[in-house]
């Protein structure tokens, strides 16, 4: 009787390693090793032949700086999409996943629906379609035109604000949901609670609601900001050669002009910069709570 | 309204499949996500010197082949006619998008020898030549390929592959500008109208080295033929001013057909048959080779020393170059005809074919286009980067 129980416990503290194991195998596999090939990468000085380098491990910092001088422009034009992209992407979303929490009744699941919906079509093509709706000799431009909210030979395409509004439009679910997910959590008896206690509705916007849903707004920008950060299709597409982002220069480094060591220090910069603006944004949020 | 987006969202994606060399963002994705994998490893094999082909057994060719070429490059119920003429099965797949890529994706496979799921690929001609450098390519057996004969004699004696051994052409092209008369309201004739500011933000160049700045050096003076760094970077530094002035839209692909199509683009460098298949839709397109010079882009079929069926391989070269076969061909891509003689046989399929001045360029024309050397690994490096600075910043 004492042996089986003490098997048995032994089974159950084995029993959560077993359960992580196949996720802990795959990320070492496919994050951790492939992490540590890039890394030391971007520290190899690359010799030999033009086509199959030589890369030689040489703790050679120099491809950082080199990275930092030569691409800062599109550094600091990322994060400011990036940025941009996840302010205005909140602001759109955090009245409609409001209104989807709290006010839609019945509708609730077909809303939930119609925000999914455009994701069962690819993202290459819904960014397609985008450099269609905004072409310079389109519907929207000639309206907007009209109207005198466009100079005559005023674009939207190609302009920063295409590739900010591209990089909005498809991360917009990824801050919806979240938002959703803690709006929906939250007890409406609080709400009558300050009710009863003669809050105004404001009020009891700022001081239930939004801190309630603070681990929303925190998942969202993060699942926003991180994409956007090293997106090259929006710039690519939507944007012009005043618009690329650090993505588009790491894809050229990598596929054309094969200076590894160089785009492996420049993908670390943005893994570094990304990590960065994400701890002191959780720290300022300072919630722990992801969801 | 809704007329007016339907007609532009229908052609975008007509025109979608009508482009070659398309850069998809998808693959190149997958790409970098594999060249990325592939920085891992660092070991490099010394090219052997190029591969012999397996020793002829006089047999015909017999069981499967595969074929990798760029998307739209093949006339309807072509490899139907040759699986039937040759009782070959032929897996075809239009998978080449972009020359770098395709060599990023292929190099490490290719250089360790393993096989890279094609027999036979058309890479562009300087890309073909440089795997040819590495040793990566077999020799076509000409034996195998009594039809060579018909190959254009200027083709044949090309530098960069005396007697054409590894690399058989399969379709040549202008490099030039096309552009939209409704929108430019003057014809255009020459590098200079580029820089018009009345175009300003209309424009695109290609992203790809040498389609992209042939052009511009011969405009300045300099030649593709004989290139040299300064040339190189002199028209480097007119595009970065150029660039810098807002004066250029895009660096592209083969999507500058879309933007043309859309009117975001007034003027663009394009490729010839591109353009002839694009003037179906909208006749306001022009293609002009400018007036200081175009240049030529040779592609070309060759067999990876991976290849799994060298005999197929070399009986669908033989069946391409077939007057009649390859003029089906020509009557799809519109490009110019790499064989020699071909007037008749286009006729036979449209009577305008062999008289279109972008598949049968004047004598005039042809003066006024290069071809560009055969680069060696070092220039191509340092003008790829050069070119880079630009396009990728």
């Amino acid at each position: 009787m004492a042996g089986g129980a003490s098997s048995n416990r032994q089974r159950s503290k084995i029993a959560p390693y077993l359960m992580i194991l196949p996720a802990l195998a795959y990320l070492a596999i496919f994050f951790v090793v492939p992490f540590w090939s890039l890394f030391r990468t971007s520290l190899s000085s690359s010799g030999g032949s033009v086509y199959l380098p030589t890369l030689t491990f040489a703790w050679d910092f120099g491809n950082y700086a080199q990275a930092l001088t030569a691409y800062q422009d599109q550094i600091v034009r990322s994060l400011t999409y990036a940025f941009a992209a996840t302010v205005i992407s909140l602001l759109i979303s955090y009245p409609l996943a409001y209104a989807i929490a709290f006010k839609s009744g019945r509708y609730k699941n077909l809303l939930l629906g119609l925000v999914i919906l455009p994701f069962f079509v690819t993202f290459l093509v819904r960014t397609l379609a985008w450099k269609t709706i905004l072409a310079d000799d389109g519907v929207v431009v000639h309206t907007l035109g009209s109207i005198g909210l466009l100079p005559s030979d005023g674009r939207l395409l190609s302009t920063s604000w295409a590739v900010i509004g591209g990089l909005v439009y498809n991360s917009m679910t990824f801050m919806i949901l979240p938002l959703y997910v803690s709006l929906e959590k939250i007890d409406p008896r609080l709400l009558e609670a300050s009710k009863d206690l003669y809050s105004t509705g404001y009020r009891a916007f700022r001081r239930i609601i939004l801190p309630l849903s603070i681990p929303g707004v925190l998942a969202g920008s993060l699942l926003v900001f991180i994409p956007a950060m090293g997106d090259f299709i929006n710039a690519d597409y939507l944007g012009s050669t005043q618009t690329t982002m650090i993505g588009n220069v790491i894809q050229k480094q990598f596929l054309v002009v094969k200076d590894y060591p160089g785009a492996a220090a420049l993908s670390f910069l943005l893994v570094a910069m990304i990590l960065v603006g994400v701890l002191s944004y959780t720290r300022a949020l300072g919630t722990e709570d992801l969801v | 309204m809704a007329n007016q987006i339907n007609p532009g969202l229908i052609s975008q994606f007509a025109i979608a499949r009508t482009t070659r060399r398309r850069f998809l963002g998808g693959s190149a994705a997958a790409a970098a996500a594999l060249a990325l994998a592939a920085c891992g490893s660092s070991s490099t094999p010394s090219p052997s010197s190029s591969s012999a082909p397996p020793p002829d057994d006089g047999k015909a060719a017999s069981g499967n082949l595969r074929i990798s070429n760029w998307p739209l490059y093949m006339a309807d119920g072509f490899v139907a006619a040759f699986q039937k003429a040759s009782g070959l099965t032929v897996d075809y797949k239009e998978d080449f998008n972009d020359n770098e890529e395709w060599f990023a994706k292929n190099k490490d496979p290719l250089s360790r020898k393993q096989d890279i799921g094609a027999d036979l690929v058309v890479p562009t001609q300087f890309m073909a030549l440089r795997v040819k450098g590495l040793g990566w390519l077999n020799e076509i057996s000409d034996t195998r390929v009594p039809n060579k004969k018909n190959l254009r004699p200027d083709l044949l004696n090309d530098p960069g592959d005396p007697g054409r051994k590894y690399t058989a052409p399969y379709m040549t092209g202008m490099v030039g500008l096309a552009y939209n008369k409704a929108a430019t309201k003057r014809p255009i004739t020459k590098i200079d109208d580029l820089w018009d500011p009345a175009f300003k933000g209309k424009v695109s160049l290609f992203s790809d080295m040498q389609d992209g700045l042939g052009m511009i050096m011969q405009s300045q003076g300099n030649s593709v033929a004989d290139p040299t760094m300064d040339g190189v970077q002199k028209a480097v530094d007119l595009v970065k001013e150029q660039k810098d002035k807002g004066q250029i839209r895009r660096f592209t692909g083969n999507d500058y057909a879309d933007d043309l199509a859309a009117g975001n683009i007034v003027v663009a460098q394009a490729y010839s048959g591109d353009v002839v298949q694009l003037q179906a839709d909208n006749p306001d397109l022009e293609f002009i080779i400018p007036e200081s010079g175009g240049d030529w882009f040779i592609d070309t079929q060759a067999i990876p020393y991976t290849t799994q069926n060298q005999h197929a391989a070399e009986a669908w070269i033989d069946y391409v170059y077939d007057r009649a076969n390859y003029a089906k061909l020509i009557a799809f891509t519109q490009y110019v005809p790499v064989l020699s003689d071909m007037t008749d046989e286009l006729n036979k399929i449209d009577p305008k074919l062999g008289a279109n001045p972008l598949i049968n360029p004047s004598d005039a024309d042809k003066a006024k286009l290069h071809t560009w050397a055969s680069l060696t690994d070092e220039q191509t490096q340092q003008f790829n980067t050069a070119y880079a600075s630009v396009t990728g910043s």
